[in-house]
């Protein structure tokens, strides 16, 4: 079932991409022919160039402030960890809204202070550089999260050892901890890079006025003008992204191995050390708390004052600020319609993949070989899916269900369905992450007990790995909903009207020059994102350690 | 992106059931299914609907909206098909009419009563009719010096770097723009190489040129007229200029297809559109109304000071690649 979701589309791509059905001439021809368009090879150039630069200063920035994070003393560390994780979980389309109207001569915040840029000068973000930094700021997250991850479970009598050695700080991150970090360096440098390449908000609401065409904008241009009529040429890009985007995969997996192999885990670790800090505030802090302030604080801040003026263009001030457009939101039938079907197909697809991913991970983490074999190729399927850019799932989708399903006689094709069923695709690594965990730190000898006495594979599921497993299950749930809810990158090829989600109708209205709508249903949307990862944090205490990304 | 006849669960079942109502019903209004594909608003849409439905409450209407593109991919594939469900069809431009004409899909209205509008707004041969006006013009921010009054006045030396406008790429406004006005003998391509010179940016749609001018990132821009007018009223630092050339306009025609299967109820519809109580539905929108007699919208000017330039639907469907392919050239893909 795994397969048929996730492998399949990918393989039916990789097929068409590299076979296109031509009417006329070798397939070979036809690609040669995508591949020689001045404005494909433009595209993939700027897609590489950008991606591989903003994963580069991810990686370099995100290193850094996990160092500070864990080895400096400091206080309030898992609000900073919250915050500075927050970027994840924000859409890249809301992002892009966020900054364009944060840095641009209308600004609101930057006016208060008299610093906006006179009118008739460029917004500088919307800039080839200004794209790279809004990739940095949203993918810098992965690297924070793994550096954090291995740093936490290195012995701390290393660094006890080292300094007592004489080391100073710039010896000590030179020699013992960098060669340490190099596995998880690469690896958060690789599915930085992906995430960048694959990334659609930013891409499309910085690069266009930009001028600076990417890959996934491309597909996405062309798709949408041409409608299905262009899907050979466009499988052949998204079949370019999708390769890409495989071998870098298993080449991070690879690294990832070398990190976890690297770590010589015994007795305390860095991560358990407190680290309190009194008095004065030290230069870690001081550091991290501008950055969280200057890279969340002041888009965000922007964002909400870009929803509450009357129309774009206008600076807030007490005789302007306006509620309209949240009442507007809630008052057209498109918004409550999006809010409705993001929603549904949201929950749905956590809900299934919260079902299958109990047995899925027992049977990962089980004793049977060739269940544990089948368990672990699927996850594996499901890995790739997860990586794999969105659009390019999304293309994949289309070729595989735009013609009628056999036996039923009935396309899926611009119906919700189709955009659940993608999510389930897409968003199972999400949900089966945390169960897996916690199915690994499980005792097995409960399931040989429970067999011994008779029980069967459903009653074991039922009443022993079911409840044990259901908190992890809900959490990965929770997550795959947070992921799914405001997502646009599979949508956006996948949507119709009556079929809209939050991300395409936030899109759209941006695109339309909605601005001040777009930016009010995005605020709802962060701030319904916080809520949720808040009560997450809250139900982290009751779970293994690990579930939880940020916790 | 929709392809599938999901709206439309029971396309035949009113129908059925009205021909088998004992002695039938006296057919002196039109009656039945009337299917419309369309590519206004989603609102605009049903207002449309709801309104004719008033007058002609025995036709039931099952409507599809979507982009003029998705909603022509759509159309095309149900030809290919050898199915097209719609009877008729109300969209953005009347270029693609004019493509729809010429492989004959359209069927023509001759009773239709056009008297009262600018020849130029409807087909001579009766198969398409323009139902309002969504001008282009230029927009401009308050904090710009120069205030422009023709097209011409973009190409001075304040305007330098400080234009944006819609790629006809991407816009079917933008494409009917750049036709009327390579068309027109005193600006033609002279005017949009003078564009290029001045470093003029063309990238997206109208709401990015709307949203680049009225946010102060360029001062100038060319875009479709009720996104400034309506901003304007609510406080939005731009005014919108009817240029002394005159203005290019995107009419949303409507038409019949020529498989339509209740003609009756569609050209009942076309006829609506194209009353006086059908243009004061548009006005009502925001629109400004093709019937000169009607009276614009808050914000506009009165309709006799608004010019239309000239422009031949044929020809600029002729043209439509070359200009696309120049265009490009001129200001990148």
């Amino acid at each position: 079932m795994v397969s048929s979701l996730c492998g399949l589309p990918l393989l039916a791509l990789l097929r068409l991409g590299a076979l296109p059905d031509t009417a006329t001439g070798s397939p070979l021809q036809a690609i040669a022919e995508t591949l020689s368009s001045r404005s494909v090879q433009r595209a993939l150039w700027q897609s590489l160039y950008s991606a591989a630069l903003a994963a580069l200063l991810a990686t370099l920035i995100g290193a850094a402030l996990a160092l500070m994070l864990t080895l400096g003393r400091v206080r309030a560390r898992g609000v900073l960890v919250f915050l500075l994780l927050l970027p994840m979980m924000i859409p890249p389309h809301v992002t892009a809204i966020a900054w364009t109207q944060a840095l641009g001569p209308a600004s609101s915040l930057l006016g208060w202070f008299g610093l906006a840029p006179p009118a008739g000068s460029a917004n500088p973000i919307q800039s080839p550089a200004g794209l790279v930094a809004l990739l940095t700021l949203q993918h810098l997250p992965i690297t924070l999260l793994l550096v954090q991850t291995t740093l936490r479970g290195l012995p701390s009598d290393l660094v006890d050892a080292a300094r007592m050695a004489g080391a100073g700080p710039a010896a000590l991150l030179r020699r013992v901890l960098l060669p340490l970090l190099v596995p998880s360096l690469v690896a958060a440098a690789t599915l930085s890079f992906i995430a960048a390449l694959g990334n659609f908000g930013i891409n499309a609401l910085i690069g266009i006025p930009a001028r600076f065409t990417t890959l996934p904008v491309l597909i996405w241009q062309r798709l949408s003008s041409f409608g299905p009529s262009v899907l050979g040429e466009v499988a052949t890009l998204a079949a370019i992204l999708a390769l890409l985007a495989l071998v870098l995969v298993l080449f991070s997996w690879w690294w990832l191995a070398r990190a976890r192999r690297a770590i010589p885990a015994s007795g305390s670790t860095l991560g358990d050390r407190s680290n309190v800090r009194h008095g004065a505030p030290g230069a870690a802090e001081l550091v991290l708390w501008s950055f969280t302030l200057a890279a969340l604080g002041f888009p965000l801040l922007s964002l909400v004052t870009g929803s509450l003026v009357p129309t774009y263009g206008v600076a807030l001030d007490a005789s302007t600020v306006t509620l309209r457009h949240f009442i507007e939101v809630f008052g057209q039938s498109v918004t409550l319609r999006a809010f409705g079907n993001s929603a549904f197909a949201a929950s749905l697809a956590a809900a299934l993949i919260a079902l299958v991913s109990i047995p899925l991970a027992h049977f990962i983490g089980g004793n049977g070989a060739a269940n544990r074999r089948l368990a672990s190729f699927a996850a594996v399927q499901a890995d790739l899916a997860y990586a794999v850019p969105g659009l390019v799932m999304s293309v994949a989708f289309i070729l595989v269900f735009l013609k009628p399903l056999p036996i039923v006689n009935l396309s899926l094709y611009g119906t919700l369905s189709l955009i659940v069923l993608a999510y389930l695709a897409v968003f199972l690594a999400v949900g089966l992450k945390p169960v897996a965990s916690a199915a690994g730190q499980l005792d097995t000898t409960l399931d040989e007990a429970a067999r011994v006495s008779g029980a069967g594979f459903g009653r074991r599921m039922g009443r022993i790995h079911g409840p044990l497993l259901l908190p992890a299950a809900l959490s990965g749930a929770v997550l795959v909903f947070l992921t799914a809810y405001n997502e646009i990158t599979v949508s956006a090829l996948l949507w119709s009207s009556g079929n809209e989600t939050i991300g395409t109708v936030i899109f759209n209205y941006e695109d339309g020059g909605y601005t001040t709508l777009a930016a009010a249903m995005a605020v709802l949307t962060v701030a319904a994102t916080v809520v949720l990862m808040l009560g997450l944090s809250r139900l982290a205490r009751r779970l293994p350690r690990g579930v939880v990304p940020w916790v | 992106m929709s392809i599938t006849a999901q709206n439309f669960p029971h396309p035949n079942g009113l129908v059925l059931f009205l021909a088998l109502l004992p002695g039938g019903i006296a057919l002196a209004a039109p009656s039945g299914e009337l299917v419309l594909y369309t590519s206004q608003p989603n609102a605009d849409a049903q207002a449309t609907v709801d309104a004719f439905q008033a007058q002609y409450p025995d036709v039931e209407i099952e409507w599809f909206r979507d982009g003029t593109t998705k909603v022509m991919a759509k159309l095309r594939a149900e030809i290919a098909a050898g199915d097209p469900r719609p009877d008729v069809l109300l969209i953005a431009d009347s270029v693609t009419m004019e493509s729809l004409e010429s492989e004959g899909h359209l069927m023509p209205h001759p009773e239709a009563d056009i008297d009262a509008y600018d020849p130029g707004l409807m087909d001579d041969e009766h198969h398409w009719f323009s139902t309002k006006l969504i001008t282009t013009g230029i927009v401009y921010n308050t904090a710009a010096t120069m205030v422009p009054e023709s097209w011409a006045d973009l190409l001075g030396p304040e305007a330098e770097g400080q234009i944006a406008m819609p790629s006809p790429l991407t816009s079917g406004a933008a494409t009917i723009h750049l036709a009327t006005l390579t068309g027109n003998e005193a600006l033609g391509w002279n005017y949009y190489e003078g564009l290029a010179e001045q470093d003029a940016l063309a990238q997206g749609g109208n709401g990015g040129t709307y949203k680049a001018v009225a946010g102060g990132e360029k001062l100038y821009g060319f875009v479709v007229d009720f996104l400034p007018i309506r901003n304007k009223a609510d406080g939005a630092p731009v005014e919108f200029v009817f240029p002394s050339e005159g203005v290019s306009a995107v009419t949303e025609p409507v038409a019949i297809l020529s498989t339509a299967a209740n003609p009756e109820a569609a050209k009942a519809f076309v006829d609506f559109l194209i009353s006086a109580d059908g243009q004061q539905l548009a006005a009502d929108m925001g629109y400004l109304p093709a019937h000169p007699d009607i009276a614009p919208p808050a914000g506009f000017p009165a309709r006799d000071q608004i010019t239309l330039m000239p422009f031949d639907p044929a020809q600029a469907l002729r043209d439509e690649r070359d200009n696309k392919e120049r265009f490009m050239e001129l200001f990148g893909g």
